[in-house]
Parts: structure tokens; sequence; C-alpha cells
């Protein structure tokens, strides 16, 4: 642990560097790689390379989990849980031309969770602006053609964005990569009467009693990384397609500034 | 013989994760101006798919490549004259809706707005500057984005029972990144009404002179790649320059650099030069693959050697190309394959066809069992063939059991500890040259990938006459 902080060998700045952004100098105590121009970041380096021991009660990368909370919940490994039935649908009305799908929001592929998502290049090498994967069965159901407008909606929300019909979703599926943000290319939603919302407007925030769990190995508080996180991710919204997406009236065009 | 070097690349497509930093950086570096918006001289497409621009492969539509009639190669364009009396009106080139309507957004107005709610934006053409609905862009079949039956247009399905693999069970996909085949034969040469593309002799690198350019674009249709493109600002086509002010001073391209999954190589590959000609004429389509292998020349041997030298090949690209990892993987393990051969123009990237996950087979790499299942790979070998040896599957089949090969052969080594010469004797390789590839396929240390001698200027070009010029466009530079 001694040697986790230590001087930035490698490395100099210059008071400009400082003033255009900051820079990342030290190695952090938190994470197990090194800051170094010499080798490209890569986690577990100070373990591998320094034989420093893993942080878990064996020393070494593992994966049963051996913790008392853990056994009651059946978390001791990996597990396949079922959906926790938020009531995300109770009070919806089943219209005519939807599918209830079930909503997942995994990593994104043109952004680093938010960061990176507006940049011009990606957002051109995406789709410009938020999408919403779904299986083409599903969109032949819903009578959605590539590029369609749709609405994804349920007790907790509404989200609006266009549709990538693809073979590789299975059916029944819905998937948004999180992040997309709302200052591109998002209309307002009729329900709502507010901007058309984000991968998480669908969804609640469900607290897991076992992010609690502390100073125990590897298992102990670390703020933003492992404490009492949100888990919200899966649940089940209702997709339809949006005839006409509404923007602001307000909206001036760009000319107008 | 006349001996000729040319840098050329190999890519690893069962490396590639498609993650297009090969695509940012070399827009940064080359086309962020205006008038290229459009222009992606490196690209990625998800096949299948129909790609960028849309349906290049297809020749009937875009005339690119060339044609063997008569025992006579003629492009596909048509010959000279026609080309010269469609020189205003070339009917056989992409619109911009084939490449894409270049967008962009006004991330000031996010500041701005007085809007009742959360500001977004629309938006706008990077050409018109008018509000537009995105409808189509450089890589809009990411991942499979896109319906089945508009994707599957994709040329390569050419004689395969294609509704199969619209199945979700089936669904098969790979990433292909495109950048100028730099060819031996080029279209695009022939097809300039002013003589202002060539083929660099030091390096074989294909340029486009802008100060003879007319911007006539029939490089753009000839081109069966689409990889030239018109400069709508300055009246010029553009194109891939292989990054050659740094491949002068031994540095590998942008894209090469950047590349995260290292699946680029860059060496020497020594050719005999008359024998072009012979060669883009070869009768069958299916033999071009093997008959290009034929045009390049072994660097060890004492004849090629002593001709190199009396061609004017300085001594560093001799060395370079005996230690060329592109020689390595071309010609003495035969696994890397030029796209599209059947266009006849000799491409000089070349490509390594991707693995893919064995399905509806429970053992694996019984040593026996090691190449049953070839046919069982989720990526049919027929669409590999049409896309990299013109619709032969002979070699690719050979370069997928090989690349099968060495890893039931190191799987067994590293796993059970055990030596299995066997595995690798089926297809004709030695333990050695295993090794080799092992260090040049897994390993690939960056010295190995890139094995790139530094130009001699001073015996190619006059400097003096050179002062003070710059690269593509003038202004934009402050010059």
């Amino acid at each position: 642990m001694h040697n986790n902080i230590r001087p930035p060998i490698d490395y100099s700045l210059k008071f400009v560097d400082l003033q255009i952004q900051p820079r990342r100098t030290v190695t952090s105590p938190i994470w197990s790689g090194i800051e170094s121009k010499e080798i490209p970041y890569s986690a577990n380096y100070q373990n591998v390379h320094e034989y420093i021991p893993w942080r878990t009660l064996t020393g070494r990368i593992q994966f049963y989990q051996d913790h008392k909370w853990m056994q009651l919940f059946g978390e001791n490994f990996a597990v396949y849980k079922p959906l926790v039935d938020a009531k995300s649908l109770s009070n919806i009305n089943k219209e005519d031309n939807t599918l209830t799908l079930k909503w997942s929001t995994a990593h994104q592929k043109f952004g680093i969770h938010s960061t990176y998502v507006d940049l011009l290049t990606l957002q051109t090498l995406s789709r410009g602006g938020p999408h919403i994967w779904i299986s083409e069965s599903d969109a032949k159901i819903l009578g959605l053609k590539d590029n369609d407008w749709i609405e994804a909606f349920n007790k907790n929300g509404v989200v609006l964005a266009r549709v990538v019909v693809s073979q590789r979703i299975p059916k029944g599926s819905a998937f948004m990569y999180h992040a997309q943000d709302k200052v591109i290319n998002t209309p307002i939603s009729e329900r709502t009467k507010n901007r058309g919302g984000v991968h998480n407007s669908v969804i609640k925030v469900l607290l897991n009693p076992l992010h609690m769990i502390g100073g125990y190995a590897q298992l102990s508080y670390s703020f933003n990384y492992y404490g009492t996180v949100g888990s919200n991710r899966d649940d089940f919204v209702v997709v339809r397609k949006l005839q006409k997406p509404t923007w602001s009236k307000k909206q001036k065009s760009q000319e107008a500034l | 013989m006349r001996v000729k070097a040319q840098l050329s690349m190999v890519l690893n497509l069962d490396k590639c994760i498609g993650c297009h930093t090969c695509s940012v950086t070399c827009k940064n570096v080359w086309t962020k101006r205006e008038g290229l918006e459009y222009a992606w001289f490196n690209n990625v497409e998800t096949k299948p798919g129909i790609g960028y621009p849309k349906d290049w492969e297809n020749q009937s539509k875009y005339k690119g490549g060339w044609k063997l009639e008569n025992n006579e190669l003629k492009l596909n364009l048509g010959s000279k004259t026609s080309i010269l009396l469609n020189i205003f009106a070339n009917p056989n080139l992409p619109k911009l809706k084939d490449y894409y309507e270049p967008f962009e957004f006004d991330y000031e107005y996010l500041k701005l707005s007085n809007e009742e709610y959360f500001p977004s934006l629309k938006p706008i053409s990077a050409i018109t500057k008018k509000e537009i609905e995105i409808e189509w862009g450089p890589n809009w079949e990411d991942d499979l984005g896109g319906e089945f039956e508009n994707r599957s247009k994709d040329y390569n399905f050419e004689n395969l029972q294609k509704e199969i693999y619209s199945e979700f069970e089936n669904t098969f996909m790979m990433y292909l990144p495109r950048l100028c085949n730099h060819c031996l034969n080029p279209a695009c040469v022939a097809s300039c009404p002013s003589a202002a593309i060539y083929k660099r002799d030091e390096d074989g690198i294909v340029l486009i002179d802008q100060n003879k350019c007319r911007g006539w674009r029939m490089c753009v249709s000839a081109c069966p790649y689409k990889k030239i493109y018109f400069n709508y600002k300055t009246g010029k086509s553009e194109k891939c320059i292989l990054c050659y002010p740094r491949l002068e001073v031994g540095k590998p391209t942008v894209c090469s650099e950047s590349c995260v999954g290292k699946i680029r190589y860059i060496g020497v590959l020594l050719y005999d030069q008359d024998k072009i000609e012979q060669i883009a004429k070869t009768q069958n389509k299916q033999d071009l693959y093997e008959a290009q292998l034929s045009v390049f020349l072994d660097p060890f041997y004492e004849n090629v050697i002593k001709q190199a030298r009396k061609d004017g090949i300085p001594e560093n690209f001799i060395e370079a190309a005996q230690n060329s990892p592109v020689y390595k993987m071309v010609v003495e393990w035969k696994i890397a394959f030029g796209l599209h051969v059947e266009f006849r123009t000799l491409p000089m990237n070349f490509y390594i066809p991707p693995l893919s996950p064995i399905v509806n087979k429970t053992e694996l790499f019984q040593s026996d069992e090691v190449f049953g299942n070839i046919e069982d790979l989720s990526l049919p070998v027929d669409y590999l063939a049409n896309l990299l040896c013109a619709s032969n599957r002979k070699p690719i089949v050979s370069a997928l059991k090989k690349l099968m090969a060495l890893r039931g052969f190191f799987r067994k080594k590293n796993v059970e500890g055990i030596i299995d010469e066997d595995v690798l004797k089926q297809v004709g390789l030695s333990i050695n040259q295993a090794q080799d590839m092992y260090r040049y396929l897994a390993i690939a240390k960056y010295e190995d990938r890139y094995v790139i001698p530094t130009l001699h200027s001073e015996f190619h070009q006059d400097n003096f006459k050179k002062q003070g010029t710059v690269g593509f466009l003038r202004n934009d530079f402050g010059g």
C-alpha cells in the first residue's frame, strides 16, 4: 500500500497545461493501475507487477463472496435472478398497437457513460441522437421501420427516441444504451408535457441492501464505487410508435440566434 | 523482372472490435475540413450490410474497377472516349444521399435557449445549415442496425441462401475497416482525364496531384472501393494518402498507430512490375488470388536482391522486406487476402478472415475434430470467400484452418502441457512457424507490427522544387 501514492516520475506539467484542463498526475490509491507514460493504464498492474496482494480475504482474485449477508441472499457467486416486479406497469392502460418489452440500459459504444456522447464525430458514427434498439419481430407487430420515432413509457416516466430495428436483439427486449443525453434531438412528450426523457426516466431506483456491507475485506465502502449505489437497471416498458414528434413552440431555429 | 517496393497493410479482422478509433483519428487529422465533412478516408463497416457509401460493392451500379473483354483489360466505366464524352455529367457517381448528409449541432443554443422546456438540439445540415432529419450515416448499420431485408442487399450474399441468416439464432456479423487499397493496377489512375493520379514510385502510395486535378470525378466512379472523395469546396478530389509524411520518417499511419486491437501491420512487399498486366488479365476471377501472390518476390532470394539493387531499391527497403510482417502473412502463411480481388485492381491491403463462434457443436478441439466443423462457424465461409477471394473457398478455408490449428495447438500446450505437432501438420505448419504466427498475431509487438523503412527522399524528389508547397488545401492552413 505504501507505494500506491508515488511521485510522478515521468510526468511534467507546465502552468499552461493546467490552464487548459485538469490533469491526472499521481497514481490513485483507489485504482489498481498506475499512471505512467511507459505503460498503458491497465487494471491490477500493481497487484501483478509489484506483488501487492489483492484486497480480498485470500489475497487473490476471488469470486466467492464469503459474507453472511451474501449467503442469506444467495449471492455468494454471480447468479441469475429474475426481474424484481417493481410494479412499473400497474395502472397503465393497455392501448392498441403497443407492446410490453423488457427494458435494458447497457453500456454504450460511442461514449463512456455520458462523456463524449454529444461529440459530433461520435454522433455521426452513431445515429445522431438517442435511440432504442428493438427486435425485427417486435418492430413488425408495432408497424415500425428503422429510424421511426417511438415512445417508451411506464408508471415512472416516458422516453422518446428513434428506433433501431435489428435482428441481433432478442424478441421481447428493448435496449437503450445508457446516458444518451436529451440535449440532442429529443422531442417533447405529450404525456409529461416535458422534454422526452432519458433511459432512466422509466426506471425506479431500488436500493440493494447487500451494497451496505462494509469493513469486510474488499467489501468496504468507497464513495461512488462500492457504496450504497442504486440498482437501477432492468424493468418493463410499454412501447408504441410515435406518429409525429412534437417540438417546443418557442424553439427557435438556429439562424435566429 | 523489374523490382518495385510497396508499403502494404494487413488488417487482422479476427481482432477488430469495431471501435472506430481508426476512423475518428483519421477524420481528425485529414478530413475535418469544409468540403469534406462527408468523407471518411478510413471507415469501419458492420457486415453484412450495404456499407458506406450505400451499396459500394455493386459495380453494376457504380461501374468501378476493371473487366476482361476479349482478353483485354477495360475499365468498367467505359473506354477513354466514352469517359471524355461524359466528362461534364458523369452518370455513375454516388450522390450525397448515398454517402450521407453531414450534420452538426449548434451547441451554443443550449446556453442561450429561453424555452419553457429543457433545451434539446435539432440536427442541422453541415452544408446548407438548415434543419434536417438524419436518415443515413457513415456507420448506419453499426452492430447490425436496420432491417435484415435492407442489409441483406449486401453484394457478398451472392449465391447464398440468405433467408436463414435473418433469424436471431443464425445471426452473424463482422467488422470491416476500409481504406484506400493503394492497388497495383489502380482503376482511378487509368480513369483520370487530367492524369492527375499517380502511383508513387518509391513506396507505391497512390496520390492525387492537387495541382493537376480538375475535379472531373471519373476516379470517384472508377475506384471500386469508393475511396476517392470529391471536395466540393476546392473542386478537387482527395483520398487516403497512407499518411505518407509519417511513413517517410518510419512511423505507422494514424489509423494503425491508434488501433486499439493492434490489428494493423505495415511492411514492405517487393513485387515484379513486369508481371502486373498479365496477372490482372487472369481469365478466371477465382484464380486472381493465387495470381496476385505470384507477383510478390522472395526478399531472401539472391537474384531478387541483386535485381532490386539494380532497380534502385535502397538497402533499407530490402532489409525491411526481409523483416516484413506483411510478407509473412500474405505470402508465407497465406492467411491474408485482398478485398474483392475480382475488381482486378490488385488491392494491396490484406485482410485476415475472422474466426467466429462454432454453432451446433458441443465438442471442440478434440484433435481430430478441430477441422470437422469449419462449416459450423457462424460466419459462412462462402460469405468470406465472396468478400475476400472472388468466391474461391479453398484459400479461405485453408487460412481459417490454420488459425484454428494455431489456437488448438497453443490451447493444448498451455492447458494440458502437450506439444501436439499433428494438429499443425494437418494444415502444413511447423512448430517454428506456429511460434512465429503466435508472436505476430497474438503478442503483436509494436516493432513487429510496423517494419517501416525511412524514405530516401534525396533519390526520389527534387526537394528544392517542393519548397513552400503544402498538402491538400493551401488556404486552409493559412499558407
